[in-house]
């Protein structure tokens, strides 16, 4: 597209040998970026989209970032860190020092209406001299970056000079998380403890205007860390992270120190996580050491798994979609998550690139020939759809009408959307539209009852792998698996 | 420290220019000494060859040389300097280069990026965020290709190379990096004839500019290589000198067939 190649901003992630898929990507791109920055704030203001729905999208934008992190240090140099989401949080509490003083309202006695209110309930009656900085935002800004940026270079030093990997960094960092969390807990941090901290500015997540400028502040960052990254995975240094990740030994042979290698990538990915944990605290309006477990950590891992390891849009998609699920099933069903977090790992075994894999097999049958005009037709009828539908024009007749327990109007749609991108992309884009429609729907606010989704995904994922089958040339499997899914059709 | 006072008391001083040299180098896994080398040299510009049967230590010289074993006792010395104790970084930024005994390059870069990577003072961090080849180092990796038979595979991931293509590029990884002295671990293993052929062409192409130690199984292709050859058993040097003697020696006849 033209209008990208006007500017100087380019992102060589997109940047491919074959024209027709550098095309596409960039169309793709344009498309993305145009939805970010214009589409949704300008329904936002419409009234379209409700500020907590926008919020919800700045938060998980949020995620998004520290995903990009976490990509860069499991994704390229294949190290698993299982403490991301010590150094997202580290960056948060900085900022949440910092938004605790500016809000104070410890008590209603006025000496102590300068402190926060936790302080009070601790019997802290002063404020810590090491809180005070805090109160500038720029000492606050610096501390969030610096904090999770050392404790990563000091830990990475220390582990990688001494040649620990694999499992045996996983378990470190694991275990540096759980007495994170464990400190963070006491009391006697004078951090809010077990509560963390909140009772911030309260408009920060309540109106409108704070809501839209957070989200545009956050969509801005992600761009630029995104951009950021591509250059860097892209440079020399980036296929030399990528050549940690194949063959370190013989990489060490070879003249490099792999291990100060690792360090590097393992700094930048805590930097970009405590840069997320900083635009996540005024958004969600509390931050406790809950959020630091070593769950949220294998959390994250499971966003960029989901998404595609080694490629930074599969991070943030994965991100995008993993939340904006959690957040749709959890509605009405919340002790089913965990078994469909367990699922989304083994659908990682189905589809070790997971959706970035997805989207390559696609964009090789755009290379051989297949239409994306066609596709990209099928995703506008189906997002048409939904917005149509939610707009109330459609009739309801559908609530009634349930196929294999998906409302049947749901099914006009799927097919619609399918009939027009038929064809050598139909296998590829079908799962991919699900899932776009997925992501949608939920960030605004359009799901329908979460059952239906869990159902859809079923139906969806048992697509995806039934065309993996084909593709590896499994036929006998996929066989008996197209069987089960016409039968999972059938059944009401 | 100078070179003369390399030479061991027993041996007379040769004017030979020396670029490796080993003295009473022990390596010792669980007790087992896998390694013990009175006194092993090699000339500069020599290809030099190491046989000897299985478990007599072949690799674990490598290893020793290029820092990946450390050493029980004695001493490394490597183009003047003692190496003795140097990680792998050190040793291969100093000249020593290295081909394993399995070629797997980096499974998922192409071909070029892969040989890009083995050139020779481009390992800082920070410099490599905004280094841009030249095109003069872009011919140079092009010819390094081209030499070894590669240069239509430039861009091809290195995981999808077959094993010959793959033992081609470990040696045009090795030749970019212009190491002074290179260690070509079991070159024609996997390869069929032709292209066994086709590597020991290439290495006596390279003999005369490049300090090489060989180690191979393949007699034919030792025999072809024609070079002075160190026989090792049971990690002890056991004789050398050109193939044709060694192949009349009764102790490495008894060696490879006794017991």
């Amino acid at each position: 597209m033209n209008l990208l190649g006007r500017f100087t901003f380019k992102f060589p992630s997109i940047a491919s040998p074959y024209p027709e898929v550098e095309r596409f990507r960039e169309r793709a791109l344009v498309f993305i970026l145009l939805a970010a920055f214009v589409v949704l704030p300008v329904m936002n203001l419409l009234g379209v989209i409700e500020p907590h729905d926008l919020n919800r999208i700045g938060r998980y934008l949020c995620f998004a970032i520290a995903a990009v992190g976490l990509d860069l240090i499991w994704g390229f140099t294949g190290t698993l860190s299982l403490c991301h989401a010590l150094f997202f949080c580290l960056g948060g509490y900085a900022m949440a020092m910092h938004l605790s003083l500016a809000a104070g309202g410890g008590d209603v006695r006025p000496e102590y209406n300068n402190i926060p209110q936790f302080f009070f309930f601790n019997n802290v009656e002063s404020l810590p001299s090491w809180w005070a900085p805090f109160s500038s935002l720029p000492i606050a800004l610096i501390a969030a970056l610096l904090v999770p940026t050392l404790v990563a270079l000091l830990l990475g030093f220390f582990i990688f000079r001494n040649r620990v990997r694999g499992v045996y960094f996983a378990i470190i960092t694991q275990a540096l998380a759980w007495g994170a969390f464990l400190a963070f807990s006491r009391n006697e941090m004078l951090l809010g403890g077990t509560n963390g901290l909140t009772n911030f500015y309260k408009p920060l997540n309540t109106t409108n205007g704070w809501i839209l400028g957070l989200y545009l502040l956050t969509v801005t960052t992600l761009t630029l860390v995104f951009w950021a990254c591509s250059h860097l995975t892209r440079s020399r240094l980036g296929r030399v992270l990528i050549a940690v990740r194949d063959n370190e030994t013989r990489l060490y042979f070879t003249g490099y120190r792999a291990d100060l290698y690792k360090v590097f990538a393992f700094g930048v990915a805590a930097l970009i996580g405590g840069v997320a944990g900083v635009l996540y605290v005024p958004q969600n309006g509390i931050i406790t050491p809950n959020v630091m477990r070593v769950e949220d950590s294998i959390g994250m891992v499971i966003w960029v798994a989901v998404g595609g390891r080694g490629k930074l849009w599969g991070a943030v998609f994965g991100a995008l979609l993993v939340n904006f699920m959690y957040s749709a099933l959890t509605t009405d069903m919340p002790g089913a998550w965990p078994f469909i977090q367990g699922g989304m790992f083994l659908a990682v075994l189905f589809f070790p690139n997971g959706i970035a894999g997805l989207w390559e097999r696609l964009e090789d049958e755009v290379r051989s020939g297949g239409r994306v005009g066609r596709l990209l037709l099928g995703v506008a009828f189906t997002e048409g759809f939904l917005i149509v539908d939610k707009l109330g024009f459609l009739p309801d007749a559908g609530s009634n009408l349930l196929v294999a327990g998906v409302e049947v109007q749901y099914l006009i749609m799927l097919g619609g959307a399918a009939a027009i991108c038929w064809g050598r992309v139909a296998h590829t884009a079908i799962p991919l539209c699900g899932l776009g429609w997925l992501i949608v729907t939920e960030a605004l606010g359009m799901m329908p009852s979460s059952l239906d989704v869990l159902k859809y995904l079923v139906v969806l994922w048992t697509f995806a792998v039934y065309i993996y089958l084909r593709w590896a040339d499994r036929t006998k499997h996929a066989e008996g698996l197209g069987l089960g899914a016409r039968i999972l059709m059938a059944w009401k | 420290m100078s070179r003369s006072t390399l030479q061991p008391d027993t041996e007379p001083v040769t004017s030979v220019d020396h670029i490796l040299a080993l003295e009473n180098t022990t390596a010792v896994f669980d007790g087992f000494k896998a390694l013990d080398i009175e006194h092993l040299e090699i000339a500069r510009d020599e290809l030099r060859v190491v046989i000897g049967p299985n478990g007599a230590g072949k690799t674990t010289l490598c290893d020793v040389i290029s820092g990946k074993t450390r050493l029980a006792g004695g001493r490394v010395v490597f183009d003047g300097t003692d190496i003795t104790g140097w990680s792998e970084f050190q040793i291969a930024r100093r000249g020593v280069g290295r081909k394993f005994q399995t070629p797997k390059g980096f499974g998922s870069l192409t071909v070029y990026e892969n040989v890009d990577l083995a050139l020779p003072g481009s390992h800082g961090i920070l410099d490599n965020i905004w280094r841009r080849p030249s095109l003069k180092v872009k011919n140079s990796i092009f010819e390094v290709l081209e030499s070894v038979g590669l240069a239509y595979s430039a861009g091809m991931k290195a995981e999808n190379l077959g094993h010959g293509q793959r033992q081609a590029l470990e040696i045009a990884m090795l030749l970019i990096s212009k190491p002074q002295l290179l260690l070509v671990d079991e070159p024609a293993a996997g390869l069929s004839d032709t292209e066994a052929f086709g590597t020991a062409e290439l290495l006596l192409r390279l003999k005369g500019h490049h300090t090489m130690l060989v180690i191979e199984h393949d007699m034919d292709f030792v025999r072809h290589l024609d070079a002075e050859v160190t026989v090792l058993n049971e990690g002890k040097v056991l004789a050398q000198g050109p193939m044709r003697e060694i192949q009349q020696n009764p102790e490495v006849i008894e060696a490879y067939l006794g017991r």
